[in-house]
Parts: C-alpha cells; sequence; structure tokens
C-alpha cells in the first residue's frame, strides 16, 4: 500500500547534485530524498539520468574514467558517500544492485550466493549453508533450485537468473538495493514474479528501481521520480504521478505522448 | 490518372556479366578461392613433408643392416667395453683433482701435495694400461670391419655410376664398370674368430682389476675413503659385466635381418645424431627433442608469468595511458627479426649471463656457475621474448572477452579490484590464456634462428643426471638441425630424408599444440551468459 513521502524518514538524501562525464553533463541540480523501506521507481525517457543517478548511489560510476560529482552530495545515514574518508568497498556492501542484463559468475548456484560472504573472508561451511538457503528462499528461488545447487547458474532461465542475482545482492546484506531496470530481458510471466518479489523484499530492503515500463513503476513502487533531460521534474507518491501530475512534462510522458 | 507504369519490378533486372559471373559471383569467388589455395597449400605441404620423409625407413634399415652385415655392431659390443673403462679412468683422475684440492687446502704447497699422491697416481696407471690389451683388439677387429664397409660403400658407388651409365644408353662403359660380389659371412669370419682371443684378454683384463682392488692405496686424505669405496663397487660391477659382453659377442648373429619396426625405434628413441661418420651413422630423434623442449621450457617458464601477468595488468589495473604505451610497446618486440634476437644473444646475453653466473654468491643456483656462453638459458631466454608477444596480445584478448557484466556484478558485491579480478576475471578468461600460452609454445618450437645461433649446436643428450643444471648446458634443436645440415646434404640420401623426418615430427608437434589450444578454447567458452 503506498504510503506518503513523510511518513517515512529518507535514507538517502540528494542535494543539488551535479554530474558530468567528462565535458558532458549528465545530472543537474537533482534533489531527492529516498525513504527507507520502500520503493523509488525513477522514470524517464532514455537519456535522461536516471541510470546515472541510480549508479552514483553505490559510485559504480567510479569505473567510468572522466566521471564525476561537480557539485552538490549524497548522503546516506547523513555521510558524503564521495567523502575521501569513506570505503567505497564498505559502501558497496550497504548498497546492493541488481543490473538490467541478469549476470550470474560462471560458477554454481551456490558459488553465486557464496561469493559476497567468501571475499568477507567467511569460511564456516555451515554459516554459508544457511546464507545461501536464507538469500535463495529470500529471492524466492529456493524451491526451484534445491536441488541443483552446485550446476552451473548459467543453465538457469533468464528469470531464474534475475532471481539469482537478487539473491546474491541479499546475501551480503545490504540496506539499499539498486535494481537497474531488471526486467527489461524478461518475459511477463517472469517480471511478474520479480515485481512480486520486489513487493516482499520492501519490508525489509530500501529500494532504488529504474524503469522503462509505466505499469511496472504504477504496481510496484511506492514513490516514483519522473526525470528528464538530467532535471528531476517532478517527485511525488506514485498514485499521485499517475493520476495527478504537477507537472504537464509529467504527465504527457505517464500517459504516453512522449518518450 | 495512373502511372505510366506502376507495377512492380519483379523480373531480374540485366546486370553487368564478366565470364558469366556478375561482380557479386565474382567478389564472391575471390575470397572462395582464397581459402582453396590456403587448403591445397597445406594439403601440398603435407603430402611433400611425407613423401620425402616416408623413404627414410626403408634407407635407414638398410643403414643398419650394413651395420650388422659388415661387423661393426660386433666391434661396437667390444668399444662399449672399452668405454666403461674409460669413464672409470675419468673417474679416478676427477677422484685425483679432489684429492690435490684438499690438500693444498690444508696448507701442503704442490710438491708436497704431488708427493702425497705418488701411490695414488701408480695405482691409476696401473689401472689405466689394463685395457691396452682390449682397445689393441678392439682396433685391429675395427680396422677388419671399417674395411668391410669400404668396401660395400664403394660397390654401391658403382653400381649407381653403372645404373647412371646405362640410363644413358651408355652400355659398353656400364660393363666395363667393376662391382664386386661381397660375401658378407666370410668377411667376418676373423672378427669370429677373435672370440677366443677376447676371452682371453677379459680374463687378463678381470684378474688385473681384481688384484688391483685388493692393492688399492690408502685415501691420500681422508675424506676420499667413501669415494674411493664406491670407486671400487663401481669397477667390481664392471668386471661382473664382463661375461655378458662375451655372451653377447656369442650370440651375435650377422644374418639376423632388421626389420622396419627397428629403423622406426631406431630414429624416435635414437639417443645419437651423428652423421658422415668413417664408422656409423645414426638418425636419433631423442637429442633433439630434448634440446626443443628443454629450450621450449625455458622460454615459457620465462614468458608465461611476463606475458600472463603484463596482460592482467594492462587489461585490470592500467590506465588509459598506460595502456596506450605498454601494449604497442609489447607488441613491437615480434617486431625484432629473430635473427637480430640471435645476433644480440651471441654478442651480449650469452656474455653476461656467463658472467652474471660467475658472482660468487649467486652459486645456489643449479648449474652456476657455467662456462658454456650459448646454451640452453640463453637461447630460452630470448625465446621468450618472441613468445611474450604472443602470449600477451592473446591473454589480453581472453581477459577482454569476459563480459563487462561480471567483474561489475563482483564490484557491486563489495569486491576489490584485485579480488575481482582474481576470483572473477582470470578464472572466466583461464581457457583462453591457456591456449594463449599453447600458442605462445608453438611458437617457439618452431623457431629456428635463435636456437641455431644461441644454443650452443651441440648435438647430445644434455645431462640430466645434475637436476636443473641441465639448464645451461649447450644442446642442438629440431629446427636448428634442418637449417643447419639442409644446405649440405645430398638430396635423396638418407640424411637428407632423416631431416625430412625431423621437419615432419615438428610439423605434428605443432600441429598437435594448435590441436589442443583451439580444443581448450572451445571446450571452455563461456555459455552466452
Amino acid at each position: 500500500m503506498p504510503k506518503t513521502a513523510a511518513s517515512s524518514s529518507p535514507i538517502v538524501e540528494i542535494r543539488d547534485l551535479d554530474f558530468c562525464y567528462g565535458p558532458v553533463q549528465a545530472l543537474h541540480a537533482v534533489n531527492l530524498a529516498i525513504p527507507a523501506r520502500q520503493v523509488t521507481a525513477l522514470i524517464g525517457p532514455s537519456g535522461c539520468g536516471k541510470s546515472t543517478l541510480l549508479r552514483c548511489l553505490n559510485r559504480m560510476n567510479d569505473l567510468i574514467e572522466g566521471a564525476r560529482v561537480v557539485r552538490g552530495s549524497i548522503r546516506i545515514h547523513g555521510i558524503d558517500i564521495h567523502a575521501p574518508e569513506v570505503d567505497v568497498i564498505e559502501l558497496r556492501k550497504h548498497v546492493g544492485m541488481v543490473f538490467q542484463k541478469s549476470n550470474p559468475f560462471p560458477k554454481s548456484i551456490y558459488e553465486n550466493i557464496a561469493y559476497g560472504l567468501r571475499l568477507q573472508g567467511v569460511r564456516d561451511r555451515a554459516r554459508l549453508d544457511a546464507v545461501v538457503e536464507q538469500s535463495l528462499r529470500g529471492a524466492a528461488l529456493w524451491d526451484e533450485v534445491k536441488d541443483r545447487l552446485h550446476q552451473s547458474a548459467l543453465g538457469l532461465s533468464g528469470g531464474q537468473q534475475q532471481r539469482l542475482c537478487i539473491a546474491r545482492t541479499i546475501a551480503v546484506e545490504p540496506e539499499i538495493i539498486l535494481m537497474d531496470e531488471p526486467c527489461s530481458a524478461l518475459d511477463p510471466v517472469a517480471t511478474a514474479k520479480i515485481e512480486e518479489l520486489i513487493q516482499e523484499l520492501r519490508a525489509r530492503y530500501s529500494i532504488v528501481i529504474v524503469t522503462h515500463n509505466m505499469q511496472q513503476a504504477a504496481r510496484c513502487s511506492d514513490q516514483t521520480a519522473f526525470f528528464y533531460l538530467g532535471r528531476l521534474i517532478e517527485h511525488a507518491p506514485t498514485r499521485d504521478i499517475f493520476t495527478n501530475p504537477a507537472n504537464s512534462q509529467t504527465e504527457a510522458y505517464v500517459s504516453g505522448r512522449f518518450g | 490518372m495512373p502511372a505510366p507504369d506502376s507495377r512492380p519490378h519483379l523480373l531480374a533486372r540485366r546486370r553487368l556479366r564478366f565470364l558469366g559471373l556478375t561482380p557479386d559471383d565474382a567478389i564472391r569467388a575471390f575470397f572462395g578461392g582464397n581459402a582453396v589455395v590456403a587448403v591445397i597449400v597445406l594439403a601440398l605441404i603435407s603430402y611433400f613433408l611425407v613423401r620425402e620423409g616416408a623413404g627414410f625407413f626403408g634407407q635407414n634399415r638398410r643403414n643398419l643392416e650394413v651395420y650388422r652385415l659388415a661387423g661393426l655392431e660386433f666391434v661396437d659390443h667390444l668399444r662399449a667395453q672399452e668405454e666403461g673403462h674409460t669413464a672409470l679412468t675419468r673417474r679416478l683422475s676427477e677422484l685425483r683433482l679432489q684429492a690435490f684440492d684438499r690438500l693444498s687446502r690444508g696448507g701442503a704447497d704442490a710438491e708436497a701435495a704431488e708427493r702425497a699422491l705418488v701411490g695414488f697416481d701408480a695405482y691409476a696407471d696401473r689401472f689405466g694400461v689394463a685395457i691396452d690389451p682390449l682397445r689393441a683388439l678392439g682396433s685391429e677387429l675395427g680396422d677388419v670391419a671399417t674395411a668391410i664397409k669400404t668396401k660395400f660403400v664403394v660397390n654401391e658407388d658403382r653400381k649407381e655410376e653403372r645404373r647412371q651409365l646405362s640410363a644413358e644408353g651408355r652400355t659398353a662403359e656400364a660393363e666395363r664398370v667393376e662391382v664386386m660380389p661381397i660375401d658378407f659371412a666370410a668377411a667376418v669370419k676373423p672378427l669370429l674368430a677373435a672370440r677366443d682371443r677376447h676371452r682371453e684378454v677379459n680374463r687378463a683384463l678381470a684378474a688385473e682389476l681384481t688384484s688391483l682392488l685388493v692393492a688399492a692405496p690408502a685415501p691420500p686424505v681422508p675424506e676420499l675413503r667413501e669415494s674411493l669405496e664406491r670407486f671400487g663397487a663401481e669397477v667390481r660391477a664392471y668386471v661382473s659385466e664382463l661375461p655378458a659382453i662375451e655372451r653377447r659377442l656369442e650370440t651375435w648373429d650377422q644374418s639376423r635381418p632388421v626389420s622396419l619396426g627397428e629403423a622406426l625405434r631406431a630414429f624416435l628413441f635414437g639417443r645419437q645424431w651423428l652423421t658422415a661418420s668413417f664408422w656409423q651413422d645414426w638418425y636419433g630423434l631423442l637429442p633433439l627433442l630434448t634440446g626443443s623442449l628443454l629450450v621450449a621450457g625455458v622460454a615459457l617458464i620465462l614468458a608465461v608469468p611476463l606475458g600472463v601477468g603484463a596482460a592482467i595488468y594492462v587489461n585490470q589495473f592500467a590506465s588509459t595511458r598506460e595502456q596506450r604505451v605498454v601494449k604497442p610497446a609489447i607488441e613491437f618486440i615480434s617486431a625484432f627479426p629473430s635473427v637480430v634476437l640471435g645476433f644480440f644473444g651471441i654478442a651480449v646475453l650469452g656474455e653476461f649471463l656467463r658472467q652474471v653466473s660467475h658472482v660468487p654468491w649467486l652459486d645456489w643456483v643449479p648449474g652456476f656457475p657455467f662456462s658454456e656462453r650459448l646454451n640452453v638459458l640463453t637461447a630460452g631466454c630470448l625465446l621468450a621474448l618472441i613468445a611474450v608477444p604472443t602470449i600477451f596480445t592473446l591473454a589480453e584478448d581472453a581477459l577482454n572477452n569476459v563480459p563487462r557484466a561480471l567483474p561489475e556484478a563482483s564490484l557491486a558485491l563489495g569486491a576489490s579490484r584485485l579480488q575481482t579480478t582474481l576470483r572473477i576475471v582470470f578464472p572466466a578468461a583461464l581457457s583462453g590464456i591457456i591456449s594463449a600460452v599453447l600458442l605462445g609454445l608453438g611458437r617457439v618450437i618452431g623457431e629456428t634462428m635463435v636456437v641455431l645461433l644461441c644454443a650452443g649446436n651441440r648435438i647430445a643428450i644434455p645431462d640430466f643426471t645434475q637436476g636443473l643444471g641441465v639448464m645451461v648446458e649447450p644442446v642442438h634443436t629440431m629446427t636448428g638441425i634442418i637449417a643447419q645440415e639442409m644446405g649440405e646434404v645430398v638430396r635423396g640420401s638418407i640424411h637428407y630424408r632423416a631431416l625430412f623426418m625431423v621437419g615432419l615430427v615438428l610439423f605434428l608437434l605443432s600441429l598437435g599444440i594448435n590441436f589442443l589450444a583451439q580444443r581448450i578454447l572451445r571446450r571452455y567458452r563461456l555459455a552466452p551468459a
């Protein structure tokens, strides 16, 4: 049941964010508060900066040469994540990410889930087993794969692979999960399963999802932010955005007149 | 009002044709033709190699047959006995050297040391001359056998001359060329008759050596006691072997035929490559094969960490600017003509390595210090240089082919750059890296100029008893021997065909390596994720 923005304190606060890829400015003065334990959808036409913003939240943009924050800040629990003393590895443990195209490692299902813990030096077999089961259950995949945990993850179907990636992400127990168009490569049945899963996950995680699919945003998000040409045009509870948008561009976009 | 002709053009349009081909057809024929030419050339080369090489086994069989018929094989049994003794004598002089060394280090001057060794020297001298009667017998019989063989060779030449003359139609002249019939069985009679003398000589030798053992001198320095005892044991073993040699001479059968299998084994497992010898020619692959493999092994040991390490660095850690410098630099190495590298090896690297090996605190390295400038190590270092660009480029490609999504997923889970590289990217690229290494190996095995110039060209199986010290021995290689000897051999001769067989082995080796590389690449290629 969608709640209002005010009912929950923000976990991420974005202030006056300007972001550039080299000489090209991708985000202009974005101000956005993302509430805890809700689903926030970022929508907008291609190239509007929504994916860029998402990738700022766990600093995946660091990998791109010349990409940098020019002005403004992103605070998670009040800490500026671009401050020099912030450890990007710790940040990424707190802010997990699910990608547009499922990308399981060429390892077994079990090892895919255990990977994050192994990175942290966990060797205890019992604990790994417990976390693998718990994460797979959390991603609604356990019943489908419990008999083939040690087979290659590449043998799963596309939808299963994507749920595996979600399980892999929640195995390291992040607070925030970023999803970059997680269903764009899936068929409607698999998409429905992922959306269902998102509804379950929002009880425990704060989720930010980028989507091109307006119905998806309407179905499974609490908040929606509409971006256009690198600017945040409107941010409001999802129901308001889709039924009563304040901005005419938003209305034009959600009603399918452009984009 | 309708257009004058609004029907769609479905009928074939007239196109430009040349020899009945449209331009499209012509282009396709051109590319297809190139592919066909490549396949045909490969088939022709293989056929040529096999055809020229195949005659070798027949010729080598004849070669071995003559070895037996002329009694060279018989005499070689005697010679083996002589060589056994020579090895023991050499052992004695080594012991003397050690004793002398100890004595002078113990404070004795040269004269005093010589005096202390008088008893030992007398012993060594007696030991040395004990073989003389056998040696005399061996040389006498050797002359007999060589004479038989020479006669055979002359006869063969005359037969050839005769054949040529009759082929030219000069029958009268051909008739005049005299071919002496050789009765091998009669010719080796003197050899067989000498067996009784050999037995007597052996008995005397055994008696002399045994009595020498009893009269062995006290070790000139106490440290040598153990070595002398070991020497005594070796002598006893040698003496007990003598009856076996007599039996071998007894059962030697001149008329035993040489099978093709024997000729094949003599090539594949032959331990000697000896050509244009007055005694007997041997065409054994082993010295060349071990030489090639040793050099290639050293090259890979050096080139794999360098090439793969550089590839990982450039692909995973280097900034764009570093990449722009390092990649062309490494690839540029392959622009050196290998003869220039070989020249560099002779002029600079060989001498440099030799001097390094003489640095006192490096003498723990196996084989150090060494005196041969040109050896496995020198050639291996340069070959490594040749293999690095191949391995680097292909390994870098393999790393590059790992989908970007994989390292991204790993990083997003809180992995460091290094963890991501070692746990995700490297394993995912492993098959490609292995095949890169194999292709590097193929490149190195086939390389000729560097090994010809820098490997030392000593045709012998290197001495593996020194362990890793084998790395600084001079060797000869399969490629090197072909390059060196092919220019001098008579077309169609056994030597010529033997070189072709070596070439064939080389070809099969490279083919096998390449095939394996492709298999690995295909089997472990990532399923499209």
